[in-house]
């Protein structure tokens, strides 16, 4: 049972809980043509915040991206992007996210792959 | 499996029971460990030996905790 | 440089290097974002990103694993570092029903003990109880694993003493393995094959005199270590950057002094040649603790260059409880890849907000999603 969750952890996981629309939000004072904007994103911290800012900051379109926790005992993290107006932040984000889960999705590979060579299954 | 287990007449000892059963209250003895019964306008003295500190016991009842 | 070539030539690429001086540190930041460097893309490419990385497993043993893992940034390798420790969920013990305690040890501070017990449960055989349907908070045999420690202490054969003048005693000690695990529900054959129990049978959790008695029930729940430090599955999870040490051919260090520079650093880092020149042994450069001794001796001053490698990362990671010290990386990457699609799947919220016409639909969206 483990081991078939394990395989197709995404779908099982995804599907038992609903899409949390209070996850992230748009903050106030975003320019209106969508070309820089602030997110606030509930319940994360530098785990993610500073990995996708990283990633985030690798594309070429961005001119500028940040993160913060406002508030050490506020679980909130604040992402901030601005782009050279090619794209949109939201645009941004989303192009961010998708490279950073090929990123993980690479490197799981190359971490079994090792164990194979190791001898070790799991 | 139900909630978290309450404390009630079916278990051992139950609190109320007892206290219904009888109403002089047993205590220990400080020094020796024997249990005594002590009564209203008696003095607290130790029937064993003679020791006038003694220990309350234990609730019977249960008590909940975080393990944190 | 005198170079086993234990070491790809790619390490000594200046960029790649944190520099490590006497009483400070130089180059700590990465550079490779789009414009840092003129007529250099630096843009996010999976196919060179693959290229680059490098998976590397050094050791394995029952407990913990050491794996090198090349040509990530900081961001990265930091973040599995933090999910292994505080977000790889593991199952223990939370709630404490205290029927009898008489021993000297607080029911408190018992509690606590009990709860820090690492469990051998596979945490994805229990579901988080906050997603009970219908019963928020409610435990049920999906979510909850039932413990019971009955146990009191007796004189073994009355009140005789043995040959050494002491008494033998039944149950002086409560260990981790006087747990009693209670199937509810469906668990018994769930659980069939491996029956839920502490992963250490002999941890001492509370001693008894004879006559004293323990008796609570136990309840076990999924959990992560961000919340308490009981439910994280490592007992560490590190890393360090991999040690570099380059010789200057111009100033080579005087065989006289070939020994003392060789004491500057850790044991088989540096080899000392019959003629007394000095060498490093790359394969043995990873051991090196980088002590910065060799930077306190004038004799050796503009011999020796100490550095780091930016994006070469040596994990250290230790389990302690319930997965294999090879599954534990796996997992995290999982955790990261979970937290990344819920993101997504909240963020498409946003999209369809900026789809619609430019200007006043966004700002519509602002005033409806902010309370402040």
């Amino acid at each position: 049972m483990a081991q078939e969750d394990f395989d197709v952890p995404m779908d099982t996981q995804e599907q038992e809980q609903d899409v949390d629309l209070e996850k992230i939000k748009l903050l106030p004072n975003a320019s209106d043509d969508g070309t820089s904007a602030s997110f606030q994103v509930i319940d994360e911290d530098h785990t993610l915040g500073n990995a996708l800012r990283y990633i985030i900051m690798k594309n070429p379109e961005v001119e500028f991206c940040g993160y913060s926790i406002p508030h050490p005992s506020e679980n909130k993290l604040n992402i901030r992007i601005q782009t050279y107006g090619n794209i949109t932040a939201v645009e941004a984000l989303h192009q961010g996210l998708d490279n950073l889960s090929e990123l993980c999705v690479t490197i799981e590979g190359n971490f079994r792959e090792q164990l194979e060579k190791v001898g070790t299954n799991i | 499996m139900n909630s978290a287990p309450v404390a009630n007449g079916s278990n051992p000892g139950g609190a109320y029971n007892n206290q219904a059963a009888r109403q002089d209250m047993e205590y220990l003895c400080a020094d020796c460990g024997a249990k005594n019964e002590i009564r209203s306008r008696e003095p607290i003295r130790c029937r064993e030996c003679g020791h006038r500190i003694m220990y309350k016991k234990r609730t019977k009842r249960m008590v909940q905790f975080e393990a944190r | 440089m005198a170079s086993s070539s234990k070491l790809p030539q790619s390490a000594y690429n200046p960029r790649r290097h944190v520099g490590v001086h006497a009483e400070w540190i130089s180059d700590v930041s990465s550079t490779d974002y789009p414009g840092h460097y003129p007529h250099e893309d630096h843009s996010w490419d999976l196919e060179k990103f693959k290229q680059n990385l490098q998976v590397k497993v050094q050791r394995l043993s029952q407990r913990s694993i050491e794996f090198d893992l090349v040509g990530v940034d900081a961001s990265i390798a930091n973040a599995f570092r933090r999910i292994l420790i505080a977000e790889v969920p593991t199952v223990a013990i939370e709630h404490v029903y205290v029927w009898n305690n008489t021993s000297v040890i607080q029911d408190e501070v018992l509690a606590h003990r009990i709860g820090l017990v690492p469990l051998n449960v596979d945490p994805s055989m229990v579901e988080w109880r906050k997603n009970a349907p219908g019963f928020e908070g409610q435990p049920n045999d999906r979510n909850t694993l039932v413990f019971r420690l009955p146990i009191s202490c007796e004189r073994i054969g009355g009140n005789k003493k043995n040959a050494t003048g002491t008494q033998q005693l039944k149950n002086e000690y409560v260990k981790s393995g006087d747990l009693v695990w209670q199937p509810q529900g469906e668990q018994v054959s769930v659980f069939e094959s491996c029956p839920p129990g502490p992963t250490n049978k002999d941890i001492v959790l509370a001693k008894l005199r004879p006559g004293q008695e323990i008796d609570m029930e136990l309840h076990a729940i999924k959990g992560v270590g961000k919340d308490h430090a009981k439910w994280s599955p490592v007992a560490t999870a590190s890393y360090r950057l991999h040690p570099l040490i380059i010789l200057n051919p111009e100033k080579p260090v005087p065989p006289h002094l070939a020994q003392k520079f060789a004491k500057c650093f850790s044991p088989g880092v540096v080899t000392v040649d019959e003629d007394g020149e000095v060498s490093i042994d790359e394969k043995n450069m990873r051991q090196d603790s980088v002590s910065r001794e060799v930077l306190r001796h004038k004799e050796f001053e503009g011999c020796v260059q100490l550095k780091r490698i930016r994006d070469w990362f040596i994990f250290n990671v230790e389990s302690e409880g319930p997965y294999a010290p090879e599954r534990l990386f796996l997992e995290s990457i999982l955790v990261m890849r979970q937290k990344i699609a819920t993101i997504k799947d909240a963020a498409e919220g946003l999209m369809r907000g900026e789809d619609e016409p430019v200007p006043e639909a966004a700002a519509d969206g602002d005033v409806e999603m902010t309370e402040t």
